[in-house]
């Protein structure tokens, strides 16, 4: 097996005595890009600068590459990662001096510099800033800058705070790409906290939830977004629908589960009688205006009372006893006539449920 | 012979006043710098009073640095042995004592109006403790020349605590202020006219040369506002 490039063990950190982090073992392997989702307080910008060594845990141990961090090797170490905040700070000088610093306080030579300073502007359209004052530019161009000036170092690990949050919509996406692009090309192992699900989705190869200082879960994103470990985790990764009802039977290994004024069928295990949650993710969801004949098991009903549009489809929002949240694309809006006030039915399978009991819930 | 005093004469007065004055705030400002970077980075009990005991000493007054020179440099004193009475060592010495709060508290100020954030990221992008130095350094550069040109002010245009241990001996401790004073006191008005010119032609000089270098490090104001 490979040796993971960044491996914590027993983490414990606090603050004023309050426990902040709690995480037995975490690691990241080589190439790939994992992402640390949570809400705002979980914790990730500190996990994100002790694994940067950029603050000492009070208690915990931190390998690069098998190699326990100290602090006589503390320097060396932190010279193999970068670790860029939450917004582009740049030093006086310009955007050339700020590409260089890494280079510069590594004592790389010279000719070397110059070398990677051409294909770093290159790979990030940067030619025509480099004589710049960074302050001259604009939000985009800033994170342009910013990334690259970590790029051009070819760090063995790249952590990114919240890279994205502070570009509109249409630029983020744009940055997003290309650095998506270079990341991949170049292999770059990298860990990228952020509150925003899409992003960690668009980015991730793996996904961390931290929640209050603990990893929740963690797994391939497609593995935590499919089957989330709790209904915490669930609200957190967004749109899902949510319904409580309550179990009212089992009929070949499926259960039958009273919520407003449906039977909905769904896996999972549970006792007769016992409350419980019913997820489900709006891609899941299959409108129609009227109820076909198919093998979908759950049909609902009900008046569309908003839509609202996403970065690549619409999001719609079902008035069915409940509000049930839909994907549809921008062309399947168009052509089903998809308007507030219509009333549609949406089906989903048995298998896109997700159920979770609510005592289990409680103990967590 | 010019306005009654000769010519090699205030030569000498000019010479020793630029020669003390600017040993003097060179001396401070390196005695400043370290105390100014230590208080940034350490924390430790009594270290807000320390900082109030600098600022007020900012406004110290002369005389009170003169009298404890002068305690310091009397035959009888601690340092007395030194002889370095009505000198111009003596009178750098006040000098720095004046000097050292003003650099210290400004280039403190300075420092602080730098964002910590921006230190932290010169460390995530490799920075060493002595790299992350010159950082901080560099990014309060515009306080840090406020400050020497503030103390530099305050020193050249000092006359009680240089009259009192330097003793304003002609040839020897004169220097422009001391000069300005004595004419004056004896009547010579255009002799202390011409001194003060003097005073002030080598204060601009010197203020000029650092004000071109602060410049350097500003973006000027742009924007063309409707009134």
């Amino acid at each position: 097996m490979a040796i993971s490039e960044l491996e914590i063990k027993n983490l414990l950190h606090f603050y004023n005595q309050k426990k902040v982090l709690d995480i037995p073992h975490f690691q990241i392997n080589p190439g790939e890009c994992l992402a640390i989702l949570g809400p705002n307080g979980a914790g990730k910008s500190t996990l994100l600068r002790i694994a940067s060594l950029l603050e000492k845990p009070v208690q915990g141990e931190i390998f690069f590459r098998g190699i326990k961090a100290d602090s006589g090797n503390e320097l060396s170490l932190r010279r193999r990662l970068v670790y860029l905040l939450d917004r582009p700070l740049f030093f006086q000088g310009k955007v050339r001096d700020n590409l260089l610093y890494g280079l510069k306080i590594r004592g790389i030579k010279e000719k070397e510099q110059q070398k990677r300073l051409e294909e770093i502007s290159e790979l990030f359209h940067l030619r025509a800033l480099l004589e710049k004052s960074p302050q001259e530019l604009s939000n985009g161009e800033k994170q342009r800058v910013n990334l690259a000036r970590a790029l051009i170092i070819f760090p063995d690990l790249l952590c990114l705070d919240e890279p994205f949050s502070s570009l509109d919509q249409t630029l983020k996406e744009e940055i997003m790409r290309e650095f998506q692009l270079i990341r991949k090309k170049r292999k770059q192992t990298t860990i990228i906290v952020t509150h925003n699900r899409d992003e960690a989705i668009y980015l991730a190869d793996r996904l961390a939830i931290l929640i209050s200082g603990q990893i929740k879960q963690i797994g391939t994103t497609g593995e935590v977004l499919s089957t989330p470990a709790s209904l915490e985790i669930a609200t957190l990764l967004g749109h899902e629908t949510l319904v409580e009802g309550i179990v009212d039977g089992q009929e070949k290994g499926l259960l039958r589960i009273r919520a407003e004024r449906y039977q909905i069928y769904a896996f999972g295990s549970a006792q007769n009688g016992e409350k419980v949650k019913i997820i489900f993710r709006p891609e899941e969801v299959i409108l129609a205006p009227a109820k076909p004949q198919s093998s979908i098991r759950n049909w609902f009903h009900g008046p569309i009372i908003e839509i609202k549009p996403l970065d690549k489809v619409m999001l719609t929002v079902l008035d069915c006893g409940f509000h049930l949240k839909a994907y549809l694309t921008r062309s399947a809006v168009e052509e089903l006539g998809v308007s507030p006030g219509k009333e549609f039915w949406a089906g989903l399978k048995a298998t896109s449920l997700s159920v979770k009991t609510l005592g289990a819930e409680k103990e967590n | 012979m010019i306005l009654g005093l000769n010519f090699s004469e205030i030569i000498e007065i000019i010479r020793l006043t630029i020669f003390v004055s600017c040993l003097s705030t060179l001396l401070a400002f390196f005695l400043a710098i370290p105390a100014a970077f230590f208080l940034y980075f350490h924390h430790f009990p009594g270290r807000k009073l320390l900082i109030s005991l600098i600022n007020t000493a900012m406004g110290l007054p002369p005389v009170v640095v003169g009298l404890l020179v002068a305690l310091l440099f009397w035959r009888s004193g601690p340092l007395g042995s030194l002889r370095l009475m009505y000198t111009p060592a003596a009178i750098i010495t006040a000098q720095i004592f004046l000097a050292w709060p003003i650099i210290t508290g400004l280039t403190l100020a300075s420092l602080y109006q730098v964002d910590p954030d921006l230190l932290l990221q010169a460390r995530a992008l490799g920075a060493s403790r002595k790299q992350l130095y010159l950082v901080l350094w560099k990014e309060a550069r515009l306080g840090e020349i406020s400050a020497i040109m503030a103390a530099f002010g305050a020193v050249i245009s000092e006359v009680g605590a240089v009259l009192m241990v330097g003793g304003n001996i002609k040839g020897h401790t004169r220097v422009l202020t001391t000069a300005i004073l004595q004419e004056t006191r004896l009547g010579n008005f255009s002799l202390a006219i011409f001194l003060a010119l003097i005073l002030l032609a080598i204060s601009l000089t010197i203020n000029w040369f650092l004000t071109s270098w602060q410049q350097k490090v500003i973006r000027p104001w742009r924007y063309q506002s409707w009134k």
